[in-house]
């Protein structure tokens, strides 16, 4: 197992947020963290990330416990792609990328040859080699998204971590994410476990045939793990969002049947 | 092409430009002065020649190269640290000055002037005390369970704040003939009573400036925040010590030989960036030379330009400013997005 997580608590003074949670991903799956704001999705990529000390149960990345490496051993098995920001420097691209690097070299450290062919690497197969020598600051914000993609795959762990990856993208752009990110899994057989508020990703990673669960966190209810179409049903958007809808299936001429979410209301009126 | 572009490092012609400027800014700033030297002269005196008279070796040897080495030195370290402190505090307004170092040795230089009568103690009180201001922003910083940059700035001016009202309580009780004018003297900053004693400060200063040099690439990765900076492998408290530590030995040590000059700090590394890019890793070694060699040439201004001295500090700004001014114009800022 990449990610073992085993009876996971958390309290944020004294409020309990995540209790008696448990999660795995194998090696090459996606795991799809769900759940309405506030309800600790963030907070479990902080504990998996090792930022959150005070916790009970395991989390274990590749049967390690994250609280016993340092951060450099850490940042060697877990890579992570913020939400979106602005660099305070106009760092360019390729400076961004190879700062994926950081953990390799020690305290005192900088980047070597190596590291110039891991960052050369990870900017050619995330595509995004026609502006890496542009300033970051001056990208929108699906290039920013390749670019912090890349740089989590320059740091070569075999878990990457993200939260709400495409939250700021467009239409198309999140898609070209999600396929980038799923031909990471498939072909390269990354793990991934990442934070979303679209209900519909962990049904497309589904759609894709590649290992994937999703977990659906909530404050006022059970923690459900599975796989997605066993989660997103409209039994459980009721429970957890209070929103009526319903899943519908849509066979395709190529054989292949995807399933989306019709919305058909809010409980509360 | 691309590669040289990648490897994230100056071109040699770049390297050698800068290791060989702020050298021959100080060598420059021997030939001249108020005491008139031909070239002969001058050359003869540095190769130690006893062909000329003393008082030509003396000018050079005793008051022009141990000034001008000072300078250079003083001017790299507020260089230097200012480029980090703005990596590692993510604020491009942050300067050299930033946890109160300042107002601490000044605090120290009052002391000994208005108690010890100046002398050997101001230089080791300024020291202590601008030690002493960065260890208190630090621990005031800290006082939540976070820290965060801006908890650090705000303790650094706070503790700004605090020590500069201690100024105050000095210069009230300083006598105001004799140690109020020293007082003033000292805050405006000047190399004028330099000698080869002084020297001893370059060691800390190196020390620090070391340090700061091999954490270059660090600098880049803090910038972009604790959270990032962690999880992308460095051990954010380790590295924020040795960069704030080595900047302190910096500044602690270049504040107690030239009085206050605040300014390189903050405009040296900008225009660092304007010419070089904003990577710490070409920013760090510009900014060592772009700022020894600035100083070297404000503190030969400040001593040719009129008949008395101008105090550094105020020339720093006087020139500096209007520079920066238009290199700002000229290159549009490097660092805008």
């Amino acid at each position: 197992m990449i990610l073992q997580i085993d009876n996971l608590s958390f309290s944020y003074d004294n409020t309990p947020l995540i209790s008696g949670l448990s999660l795995s991903a194998d090696k090459g799956e996606i795991v799809s963290l769900l759940g309405p704001n506030g309800s600790g999705k963030t907070t479990l990529l902080d504990c998996i990330l090792g930022f959150h000390k005070n916790i009970s149960g395991n989390v274990k990345v590749c049967d390690k416990d994250v609280l016993s490496l340092s951060r450099p051993e850490l940042a060697k098995l877990v890579s992570y792609v913020p939400q979106t920001h602005t660099p305070v420097f106009p760092y360019t691209v390729r400076e961004i990328v190879l700062m994926g690097r950081t953990a390799q070299s020690g305290l005192l450290g900088a980047p070597g040859k190596e590291d110039f062919e891991k960052c050369d690497f990870a900017i050619a197969r995330i595509g995004i080699g026609h502006f890496a020598d542009k300033p970051y600051t001056s990208l929108s914000g699906g290039e920013r998204k390749l670019v912090l993609l890349a740089r989590a795959l320059a740091q070569k762990a075999p878990l990457i971590v993200l939260d709400e990856p495409t939250s700021s993208l467009d239409f198309k752009n999140e898609l070209l994410f999600l396929e980038i990110l799923t031909d990471l899994v498939r072909s390269d057989g990354i793990s991934a476990v990442m934070a979303t508020h679209d209900l519909q990703h962990p049904l497309y990673f589904e759609s894709q045939g590649i290992k994937t669960k999703a977990v659906m966190l909530c404050k006022n209810s059970r923690i459900r793990t599975g796989c997605p179409g066993k989660i997103i049903t409209a039994e459980t958007l009721l429970d957890v969002y209070g929103v009526i809808a319903s899943i519908q299936e849509i066979k395709c001429e190529d054989g292949r049947v995807l399933k989306t979410i019709a919305v058909l209301g809010n409980k509360i009126k | 092409m691309e590669r040289a572009k990648f490897s994230g490092r100056l071109s040699l012609p770049v390297t050698v430009l800068l290791l060989v400027l702020p050298f021959a800014t100080v060598f420059a700033s021997l030939f001249f002065g108020r005491y008139h030297l031909s070239l002969n002269e001058v050359i003869l005196s540095v190769f130690g020649s006893d062909s000329i008279p003393l008082t030509s070796r003396v000018t050079v040897l005793q008051l022009r190269l141990p000034r001008a080495i000072a300078a250079a030195f003083v001017g790299a370290s507020l260089a230097v640290s200012g480029a980090a402190f703005q990596s590692v505090f993510r604020n491009p307004l942050v300067n050299s000055g930033i946890l109160g170092v300042s107002n601490g040795a000044g605090f120290g230089a009052c002391l000994a002037i208005v108690f010890f009568g100046g002398g050997v103690f101001t230089y080791i009180f300024s020291f202590v005390f601008a030690v002493a201001a960065v260890v208190l922003s630090c621990f005031a910083g800290r006082v939540s369970r976070v820290t965060t940059s801006v908890t650090m700035i705000l303790g650094g001016v706070i503790v700004g704040a605090f020590f500069s009202a201690l100024v105050s309580i000095m210069k009230f009780v300083a006598d105001p003939y004799s140690q109020l004018p020293s007082i003033t003297f000292w805050f405006m900053g000047s190399f004028a009573s330099v000698n080869y004693s002084h020297l001893y400060a370059a060691l800390p200063m190196s020390i620090g400036m070391l340090m700061i040099f091999l954490s270059r690439w660090k600098l880049n990765v803090l910038s972009m925040g604790e959270r990032e900076a962690s999880s992308l492998g460095v051990d954010v408290r380790k590295a924020q010590i040795l960069i704030i530590g080595g900047a302190t030995l910096c500044t602690a040590s270049a504040v107690c030989i030239s009085g206050t000059i605040g300014w390189v700090g903050l405009v040296i590394p900008h225009i660092g960036r304007m010419i070089t890019g904003n990577s710490n890793q070409k920013l760090i070694p510009v900014s060592i030379s772009l700022g020894s060699s600035f100083m070297v040439i404000m503190d030969l201004l400040s001593r040719t330009l009129t008949g008395s001295e101008i105090p550094i500090g105020i020339l720093c700004a006087l020139i500096g400013t209007p520079f920066f001014v238009y290199l700002l114009k000229k290159t549009k800022g490097g660092f805008r997005a």
